[in-house]
């Protein structure tokens, strides 16, 4: 987002808004990208058609398996505050799952993950650590040594 | 997002971020993020693009094979084009002739048929939140615009999230008939037409305004995410 695009209120609350102050500085090296396997995982609240919506500033997370079709995909991330017509027209803008079949088709990327994730950006990170230490565990179980994280 | 990051890098699972916020990437220092200069909502950039999308894509994980890090921060240089209005979009329906309730309901109904259309050619809609029929969605906000305090219609939710699901779906569902066929609208362009031309808009912003005036803490509360904040209506 070019914040220089918003009224300057606006922008200084986005670029202020406050973040978790990390002091490690984690590194994990790996294989060239075309040994990878890759799994998505979403800070947009998304949740598979027929699973809980998340509500609000929900901590947990939730799964979406490589099969999800586009129409199966709902984002119900409690902000009002961005775009979702792109979403709408088309599922990549958020969930880059077909480029990924591409990248792998191509040769780009080893694989795609079995099952991807999300999680609702809006909570505060320090209450998602549980629930990202067992995503990382489903992660490892997969297979998974390449992680896109998209955040809406 | 980018704590995320953290997260899972401690865990032993290398990953990079699409940042869209720059000052939040840098203050939370994440192994790897590419910032874009995306709009918030489109951290892959434009829809129905595949071959920009994947130009984002291959700048994201081609970090995760270079070095300089921990803590590497990239600009991805291109503006999403989609960012430009299409003059030959035009809304689905006219302007409303009135306010409130029944305008409401008239529209929906109006919005029907292209919402249908839209879903067929598209195969997919994004309403469905709420799980509820987009009709009945509209009668229980048009219940609420009426003054009353209806029973929330979906059996695990109060009355008030009820509402804030249902109005997530209408907006998704009149933004979706909006889509006609051969046009590239802007995420601008919609939101001018949802929040200027049209009585749900209309509708939302009034409901905001009651329940932000009220007593009733917890509909203040909800009320804040009906309407985006660069939408408010003044007054």
């Amino acid at each position: 987002m070019r914040l220089e695009k918003l009224p300057p209120d606006y922008a200084k609350r986005l670029s202020e808004l406050e973040c978790p102050d990390f002091t490690t500085t984690p590194w994990v090296k790996g294989p060239p990208l075309d040994e990878r396997r890759v799994a998505i995982v979403s800070s947009a609240g998304l949740t598979v058609r027929g699973d809980r919506v998340f509500r609000g500033r929900d901590a947990d997370y939730r799964a979406i398996p490589s099969t999800t079709r586009p129409n199966d995909l709902l984002c119900s991330h409690i902000s009002i505050n961005f775009d979702r017509n792109g979403f709408q027209e088309d599922w990549n803008v958020v969930f880059p799952l077909d480029r990924l079949g591409e990248l792998a088709a191509e040769g780009a990327i080893g694989s795609v993950a079995a099952t991807h994730y999300s999680f609702m950006g809006a909570t505060d990170p320090v209450q998602m650590v549980d629930g990202a230490k067992e995503v990382a565990g489903k992660l490892k179980a997969d297979h998974v040594d390449a992680v896109l994280l998209t955040s809406v | 997002m980018s704590a995320l990051g953290h997260y899972l890098e401690e865990e032993g699972i290398a990953s990079v971020a699409i940042a869209l916020i720059r000052p939040q990437a840098e203050k939370t220092r994440p192994p790897r993020a590419l910032w874009v200069p995306f709009e918030l909502g489109r951290p892959i950039g434009p829809p129905s693009d595949a071959a920009f999308q994947k130009r984002v894509i291959r700048a994201a994980l081609g970090m995760l094979v270079e070095g300089g890090g921990p803590v590497r921060i990239k600009n991805f240089p291109d503006d999403d084009p989609r960012e430009s209005s299409d003059r030959t979009w035009h809304p689905p329906i006219p302007p409303p002739s009135g306010h409130g309730a029944e305008a409401v309901e008239e529209e929906l109904r109006a919005l029907a048929s292209a919402y249908a259309a839209s879903c067929t050619r598209r195969e997919r809609t994004t309403v469905g939140l709420s799980g509820l029929p987009p009709a009945v969605c509209g009668n229980y906000i048009a219940a609420w615009l009426r003054g009353q305090r209806p029973e929330s219609p979906i059996s695990d939710m109060s009355p008030a999230l009820a509402l804030r699901f249902a109005i997530d779906d209408l907006k998704a569902f009149a933004l979706q008939a909006a889509l006609s066929p051969g046009t590239k609208p802007s995420s601008q362009q919609l939101g001018d037409w949802l929040w200027n031309e049209t009585a749900l808009g209309d509708a939302i912003q009034a409901l905001r305004r009651d329940f932000l005036a009220g007593d009733d803490e917890r509909l203040k509360q909800l009320a804040f995410f009906f309407v985006p904040t660069l939408r408010i209506a003044p007054g």
